[in-house]
């Protein structure tokens, strides 16, 4: 009653997995690739960030009984704990009833029975190693730097040893788009275009992020519908951005990192140096009050110019931390508003007017409980 | 075929200094192995029909190149006539040898009798499995059971009845240590089999269901496995017959259930899920949730989102423990964008400062935390956050919480679709000579 078919996969010869069926054989005769079942609707899923997985159907002529298929996958990195196989139509009258593993192969033997002789499609779903994916952005703004046209691009590499004549390849988002992949190549696919993105400007002054103190220029998308995306969670990501430079072409103007950025969230960027703009700092005031034992308060007061050398006037951003235990002075001035971020963190908006007017931001400070 | 390692012969009555004579070389009538998870451990029965003559018989059995613990090996007589007839007279073990050992056996009647001999071995191992498939919704799952023999024992058990014994049990030696002398032959381990390329002749050994088991429609099904509990374990019991030959491993499905419900619930626990506010699902081993009919033996559970149209996405793995019956499986898949937290302190202030000769000894931080919790998703989620303080706090908030333990408190709400919620905590320390 036993059937034993080998068939092959349709990856490289000589590597890649491989399905056989046997057919009733003397031991020792085993004859391989009796079938060749070609692989169908390939799909490639990227939905989980860790790891990738792979799931195909094949067509398998079934003998009434019980039916010996072989699964190989030699020079692939397949996770064979994580092989699922099942019929694609759970009702197909078919049964799995066992799975072995032989001693230093990459292969599994199925024991599948089946109510009558017939052909059943099967699934086959499993991880694969060595398939990279990486995400990439690029982001064309406007001439007046109020909106940009915003591309997402998806690449994947396949060192896997296995080859994709077609496949699906399904992104963390549910986009699908059809490719071959052969092993060692990679491939980059745009998967995403959101056009008339409205796009916020900021320069700003964080010591955190320039030590020297320069102002930097960064271009903030919030992933939310009002500005026209929010469709997706944003991958981590290099974003290269170009600007339209009002010729008919366009310029590089930078480019960052753009972190893992969630519906609602704010995906930063920085461009670079706003080198027209300069900010000086000086320590105006640091007394120390209200001395007890080995604490005291202290009273401070930061004193920053700001020069704007440019020909329009600008909204400069100042993101100053303090430590410990303190409070604003009321006699702070110079800024449009404020907001206290956290605890250590407080952000200033400063309007600078151009050609290098200098306007000043008193920062009057007083820690608390210092030793 | 390959021969069998185990040797079991007759040896013609001799005098003592003379070399033993192999007279016959019986086979298993039947075999079976209750295999252990916890230890590596087997306990072999197998049973033969043997000749014995009236009088002193001596019978020899050896073992070598296998993993048999020597002082666990025993024959017994196997139904009235042959308990009547036979009895063991003594057990000796062969200086030049240790891997071998002789029965002498008494005989009254002479004539075929059946004998069943028993010992540990070591090298043969199961493990369980779990698959789960978990719908769109991700609130209920096809949660599906295996168990996976796996023989490195050296030997071949031909048509074994296989019982896989859940627990824990106690050992004061490792049997593998007792299977391999300690002196003064080096050890003799099981050469691994090298890659065959002829695996169909092994093939030959896999357990073939018959068609006479086939149901009324011609399907042949999976073999059930029956389940039943001894004291503080429980036993699988493997229906029919299998072989697994020596270096191979074989999977078998224990149990497939339906509509298994699931709980969503993201969750910040540090101590269970590490720093990332991750997404856990949970289930319990009870009948609400359609199992609890046996106790969930520990193995790695692989779950998998149905993507629609019967195709599967990965979403994670858990190397489970044992999970009794009516106990709860919670089961992190990672972090999730599609609900997010994020913490901030909003204030520091100090207060209560104590002097001892001028030098501060005693204080009172108060801070002021903002939790925010927003779920992108479309449907609603629960949300557990475990907040962990150090030294002697307080902890304050009007929204509610429980207390975890000494230095946690459990913050738990549900959030529903599309919403965001934040969540306010006052902790005040003391420091120092405040500390009570």
């Amino acid at each position: 009653m036993n059937k034993r078919l080998m068939l092959s996969l349709a990856f490289a010869a000589g590597i890649g997995s491989m399905i056989g069926f046997f057919n009733p054989v003397p031991a020792q005769a085993r004859i391989k690739l009796a079938t060749l079942p070609d692989r169908e609707a390939v799909v490639v899923r990227f939905d989980n960030p860790n790891v990738v997985m792979v799931e195909e159907e094949r067509t398998i002529s079934l003998q009434k009984g019980v039916n010996n298929v072989d699964f190989s996958w030699a020079g692939t990195q397949i996770d064979k704990g994580s092989i699922v196989f099942r019929p694609a139509d759970a009702a197909a009258k078919v049964e799995i009833l066992s799975t072995s593993y032989p001693p230093g192969e990459a292969a599994l033997t199925w024991q599948i029975s089946a109510a009558e002789a017939m052909s059943v499609k099967f699934r086959l779903s499993y991880l694969m190693a060595n398939i990279q994916r990486e995400t990439d952005y690029r982001m064309l703004v406007s001439k007046d730097e109020q909106t940009c046209s915003f591309k997402h691009y998806f690449k994947i590499r396949n060192w896997s040893g296995g080859r994709f004549a077609t496949a699906d390849f399904v992104t963390r988002d549910g986009k699908k788009f059809e490719k071959g992949l052969e092993n060692g190549e990679a491939k980059r696919v745009l998967v995403n275009t959101w056009d008339k993105v409205k796009l916020t400007k900021e320069y700003v002054y964080d010591i955190t992020r320039n030590g020297e103190g320069k102002v930097m220029t960064d271009y903030v998308l919030k992933n939310a519908k009002e500005i026209g995306l929010g469709a997706i969670p944003l991958e981590y990501g290099k974003v290269r951005i170009y600007q339209d430079d009002g010729n008919g072409t366009t310029a590089f103007t930078g480019e960052d990192w753009g972190r893992f950025t969630p519906i609602g969230d704010d995906m930063r960027l920085n461009i670079g140096i706003a080198q027209d703009i300069k900010i000086e700092m000086k320590k105006m005031v640091n007394d120390v009050q209200n001395r007890r034992g080995n604490v005291y308060d202290t009273d401070e007061v930061d004193e920053y110019e700001i020069k704007n050398f440019k020909d329009t006037d600008a909204v400069v951003t100042l993101v100053l931390r303090v430590d410990g235990e303190w409070e604003m002075k009321a006699d702070t001035s110079g800024h449009e508003s404020f907001e206290r971020i956290d605890n250590e963190t407080i952000k200033f908006k400063v309007k600078a007017p151009a050609k290098g007017t200098p306007v000043k931001l008193k920062f009057h400070y007083q820690k608390k409980n210092v030793w | 075929m390959k021969a069998p390692i185990l040797l079991l012969a007759l040896l013609l009555a001799a005098p003592l200094a003379a070399k033993e004579e192999l007279v016959t070389l019986p086979g298993r009538d039947s075999v079976q192995l209750t295999i252990y998870n916890s230890e590596d451990l087997t306990l072999v029965r197998e049973r033969r029909t043997l000749s014995f003559k009236q009088g002193s018989n001596r019978l020899q059995f050896s073992w070598a190149n296998t993993l048999i613990d020597p002082t666990s090996v025993e024959l017994q007589p196997v139904g009235d006539t042959a308990k009547a007839a036979i009895e063991i007279a003594d057990t000796s073990y062969p200086a030049e040898s240790h891997e071998m050992l002789i029965w002498t056996v008494s005989c009254k009647t002479a004539g075929a009798h059946v004998v069943e001999i028993s010992y540990f071995t070591s090298g043969i191992s199961w493990q369980a499995e779990y698959t789960g498939v978990v719908n769109a919704n991700e609130d209920s799952m096809t949660l599906t059971a295996y168990v996976t023999v796996t023989n490195r024992s050296g030997e071949e058990y031909e048509n074994a009845q296989v019982r896989l014994v859940v627990g824990t049990i106690n050992l004061v030696e490792k049997i593998v240590n007792l299977a391999t002398p300690r002196y003064p032959t080096p050890p003799a381990m099981p050469a691994p089999a090298a890659p065959s390329e002829e695996w169909e002749d092994d093939l030959r050994g896999m357990d073939e269901p018959n068609a006479d088991s086939a149901a009324e429609d011609g399907m042949i099904r999976p073999k059930e496995i029956k389940k039943s509990g001894l004291s503080e374990y429980y036993i699988f019991t493997v229906d029919g017959r299998e072989t697994i030959p020596n270096q191979w491993s074989k999977r078998l499905r224990s149990f497939s259930v339906e509509g298994v419900s699931l709980k969503t619930a993201y969750t910040l626990k540090p101590r269970d899920f590490g720093p990332a506010f991750t997404k856990v699902l949970e289930f319990k081993n009870d009948e609400e949730h359609k199992l609890g009919n046996e106790p969930l033996p520990d193995g790695l559970i692989r779950l998998y989102k149905d993507q629609g149209m019967g195709r599967l996405g990965y979403m994670g793995a858990l190397a489970s423990k044992y999970i009794p019956k009516g106990d709860e499986v919670k089961i992190n898949v990672g972090p999730d964008a599609e609900c997010t937290r994020t913490e901030r302190r909003l204030s520091l202030k100090k207060k209560d400062l104590s002097f001892r000769d001028g030098w501060l000894v005693g204080w009172t931080t108060v801070e002021e935390f903002e939790l925010e919790v927003k779920n992108f998703r479309g449907r609603a989620v629960e949300v557990e956050i475990h907040r962990s303080m150090a030294g002697n706090f307080d902890f304050e908030s009007t929204d509610p919480f429980e207390k975890e333990d000494a230095a946690t408190r459990k913050i738990r709400f549900r959030l529903d679709a599309g919403v965001a919620r934040k969540f306010r905590f006052t902790v005040t320390t003391r420091h120092g000579t405040n500390a009570r």
